[in-house]
């Protein structure tokens, strides 16, 4: 009979074990941590940073941080279903900018998550045109929108992609009232999908970014796949913090040619527009605060050894830590400032 | 003299390891090609970039291959590419030849595996400016046209066109894809439904419910008599010679050339490559009539076209930096998290990863045929298995791969057993399973590309004078439409002359 009771006690013991996360240490963070992403891809940006980051924080911390791309979606449903600590998330800009854009699926995250530390950005958003097209600047395009021509820009609707084209439409509505109409995006997903509407002609300027474009801006002009860039949406001083050798054969100083002050988009007439993509964590809302804090001490640390921003810049990140409550506020005041760029055009 | 150092015991240790693991994930339902690649992805950080991309590459092709082993035996696809191969690789199992079909879909995959190598290393970024001249609209027309087979797997023709049609509207619920272009709205989904049905069903789950679940159930209706193997299959049938491949040759490169040719385009689907490659067999064949009773053809047009998919998916991965197919796209965060740019220049940047990606598919396809033919015998033996064994074990796996497919989606469990349970019935009420699975497969990139074709050029006439690709292409539907339109009569006919 005791035999069986300690059957039984090993066995609720093991049960336990396995329905509950292990704690590294008593009111501290579990021993595994599943980090969440906003992307599906393993290819892209996101997935990149947060493997950087994750494998840091998993050394600084002594527990297992698993990457998993599994979407905004499903990571925001991830996220709110656990508050114990096991499941984090990072995004970027997304996710509050689809809010702003209405897109369904997307709450305010300032209200229903707690909005961590910012860790990088990606200064890479950008857009192109085909190498042989007439629009060859920004100020080819707001001039021929002017004239009434009209220029499709090839972007995935309701975030990143389209905040550089409410920019567009903004400063062309700033510099020539009503010629903000002729600049009409064409909807599509995929960087893929964007290449492909250019290869086709069906777009005149396509969203795209350093790292994935860079290598047609190399091929010569006769190439149906040879494009050029035209607006790098980063400040000047965050592309300034890159490495000099840039990315692939374009070195940083080239790429600075792409953005304000060389390249104008205006906001309001006397500054210019500009967007940094950057990525931060997402917490549950009721997840213990000593453990977001545990979290956020680490990445201070993690950051002031020095270590982590030389793999970012590597990999053509702009390391940024900011500690949760900075970050939280910034990105707050940064949500404002777009949306007075999306309000602007949707007055039209 | 750089390539030869990259070339060490280790690379090739990695290259074995991962297509011997990525056959087991392959064979395994529920378990894919895309999930191996996955899960082994973050080894790559410590393997560096050659090293990690032997592991990956051996995964990809052995995760491709395995996928014929539950078709053939068990009539559960291993993986969505492999759907084709149940249609006459399980009735050659039912007729005692389930060893002979294995080996006839290990070296018809060999095949596939290095003519699709050949035209990657010969004419990558050749082959990547001529997927380039596929718009939309000829996309649409090649998904279309892998919708006609739909007519042609059918016994018959309303009943498989209706099924089809059902699984193209089942495909479309859920949000229309933002991230794919659309206006992330939700459609055909009860609000009830909505937390749940948001990414609509999965297909992984949906696959294997209506193979796998079915399967078992419609099974074990026979009764579930101890020690007892699956119904209807006999043991020790026709063995494999070599000579069965006579005649085959033209399938064999035609059927290839179609999985390459499917891999190079980005967005049409590694499924689309077997079922064209398969209905291309049945249309040019003598004997039509025995297809899906177990014709050899019929197995090596699927999987000679499904490996040939894995050189055809990286033209465009190596070539322009856009993911061929599901598992390419997770390949590349190789690249990306090694900080490597793949775009039209990587090839000429990287000789020495390019020749070693090259040989590490070279030697991944060599080791998948050697290791599943001196495995078959053993593997083969599965069918002996009693069914009060066997079934629970397969009802475990699915249920564990379903659940992992999303990285621990429970509503993929559900839809596991609401699809199980739906392809039961629809085999009491004689609706067809493989038009239904090709529609629920082609369906949303049919819409997509349909849609967005319309938003581009705002005609329905373009879809006719695009180019003389959409030209042949329409030649292609329209005699494949005719040829299923024709063996439907003569079938009737058949059929009439039997009752008279």
């Amino acid at each position: 009979m005791t035999g069986l009771f300690k059957s039984i006690a090993a066995a609720a013991g093991f049960a336990a074990m396995v329905a509950s996360p292990v704690l590294a240490s008593a009111a501290d963070l579990p021993s595994n941590i599943r980090l969440v992403i906003g992307s599906k891809s393993t290819g892209g940006d996101t997935y990149q940073n947060s493997a950087i980051v994750a494998e840091a924080l998993a050394k600084k911390l002594d527990i297992n941080v698993k990457v998993d791309a599994v979407g905004a979606g499903e990571a925001f449903k991830a996220l709110q279903r656990d508050s114990r600590g096991t499941t984090i998330m990072i995004f970027h800009d997304q996710s509050y900018l689809a809010n702003l854009y209405g897109v369904r699926g997307y709450d305010d995250i300032f209200e229903n998550y707690v909005v961590g530390p910012t860790v990088a950005i990606n200064p890479g958003n950008a857009y192109l045109v085909a190498k042989n097209s007439p629009l060859q600047s920004m100020e080819d395009v707001f001039a021929a929108a002017a004239a009434g021509q009209r220029v499709r820009v090839a972007i995935q609707a309701g975030g990143v992609s389209e905040i550089g084209f409410s920019a567009m439409k903004n400063a062309a509505k700033v510099m020539n009232p009503g010629s903000e109409a002729n600049i009409v995006p064409v909807n599509t997903g995929s960087q893929a999908d964007k290449n492909q509407l250019m290869f086709d002609g069906q777009a005149d300027v396509i969203n795209g970014s350093v790292q994935a474009n860079e290598q047609f801006t190399q091929l010569a002009a006769d190439d149906q796949k040879a494009m050029r860039f035209v607006w790098l949406t980063a400040r000047e001083e965050t592309i300034a913090q890159a490495n000099p050798e840039g990315m692939g054969n374009t070195n940083r100083d080239e790429l600075l040619a792409f953005t304000t002050p060389n390249v104008s988009v205006t906001f309001d007439g006397s500054s210019d527009f500009t967007f940094d993509k950057e990525f931060f964590l997402l917490f549950n809302k009721d997840m213990d605060a000593e453990q977001i804090a545990t979290i956020d001490n680490a990445l201070k640390e993690i950051y002031a050894e020095g270590e982590i921003q030389k793999t970012q810049k590597a990999s053509f990140f702009i390391p940024n830590y900011k500690p949760q409550a900075e970050a939280s506020a910034y990105l707050k005041a940064k949500r404002d400032q777009y949306r007075q760029v999306i309000d602007a055009i949707a007055t039209n | 003299m750089e390539l030869l150092s990259i070339l060490t015991p280790l690379f090739f240790g990695l290259v074995a390891a991962g297509t011997v693991i990525g056959i087991i994930f392959g064979a395994i339902p529920g378990m894919t090609a895309t999930m191996a690649v996955a899960v082994c992805l973050p080894l790559t950080y410590s393997l560096g970039l050659e090293n990690g991309l032997a592991l990956l590459l051996g995964l990809y092709v052995g995760g491709i291959s395995g996928g014929l082993v539950p078709a053939i035996l068990l009539n559960i696809p291993g993986t969505p590419s492999s759907i084709t191969t149940t249609l006459d690789g399980y009735p050659m199992t039912q007729n005692g030849e389930g060893e002979r079909a294995l080996k006839i879909g290990i070296t018809s995959s060999l095949v596939g595996g290095l003519i699709s190598l050949a035209a990657l290393y010969l004419f990558a970024p050749a082959l990547a400016d001529f997927a380039i001249k596929f718009s939309y609209i000829e996309k649409f027309l090649i998904i279309f046209f892998a919708l006609t087979v739909m007519a042609a797997l059918s016994n018959s023709l309303l009943v498989g066109i209706f099924s089809g049609f059902l699984g193209v509207f089942i495909s479309l619920i859920g949000a229309y894809d933002i991230s794919r272009g659309g206006n992330g709205e939700l459609r055909l989904v009860p609000e009830f439904l909505e937390y749940y049905l948001e990414g609509g069903f999965s297909l992984l789950p949906v696959l294997i419910g209506l193979f796998g679940l079915s399967t078992i159930l419609i099974d074990a209706e026979d009764g579930m008599k101890e020690g007892k193997g699956l119904s209807g299959v006999k043991i020790g049938g026709k063995p494999f010679k070599l000579s069965v491949f006579k005649g085959q040759i033209i399938n064999l490169i035609r059927s290839s050339s179609i999985g390459t040719f499917v891999g190079i385009l980005p967005g049409v689907g590694g499924s689309a490559a077997s079922i064209l490659a398969y209905s291309q067999e049945k249309n040019f064949s003598k004997n039509p009539e025995k297809f899906g009773k177990g014709a050899p053809a019929g197995v090596i047009a699927s999987e000679s076209a499904n490996n040939g998919l894995t050189g055809g998916a990286l033209v465009p991965l190596l070539s322009l930096g856009i993911p061929g197919d599901s598992t390419t796209a997770i390949l590349i965060g190789a690249f990306t998290l090694q900080g490597v740019q793949v775009g039209p220049l990587f090839i000429g940047n990287n000789p020495i990863t390019w020749d070693a990606m090259i040989i590490a598919m070279l030697a991944a396809n060599i080791i998948m045929f050697l290791v599943m033919v001196l495995a078959i015998r053993h593997i083969a033996k599965v069918v002996t298995v009693p069914k009060n064994i066997l079934f629970p074990i397969i009802l475990m796996m699915c249920v564990v791969g379903a659940y992992t497919i999303n990285y621990g989606v429970m509503f993929d469990v559900w839809t596991l057993l609401i699809f199980g349970l739906f392809g039961y019935l629809a085999h009491k009420i004689g609706l067809e399973i493989a038009p239904f699975i090709i529609g629920f497969i082609l369906g949303p990139s049919a819409e997509i590309y349909f849609v967005k074709s319309l938003e581009s050029f705002g005609t329905l006439s373009i879809f006719f004078t695009k180019s003389w690709i959409a030209a042949l292409l329409w030649v292609l539907i329209v005699l494949s439409i005719a040829f299923s339109v024709s063996v439907a009569r003569k079938k009737k006919r058949m059929a009439d002359n039997m009752d008279a």
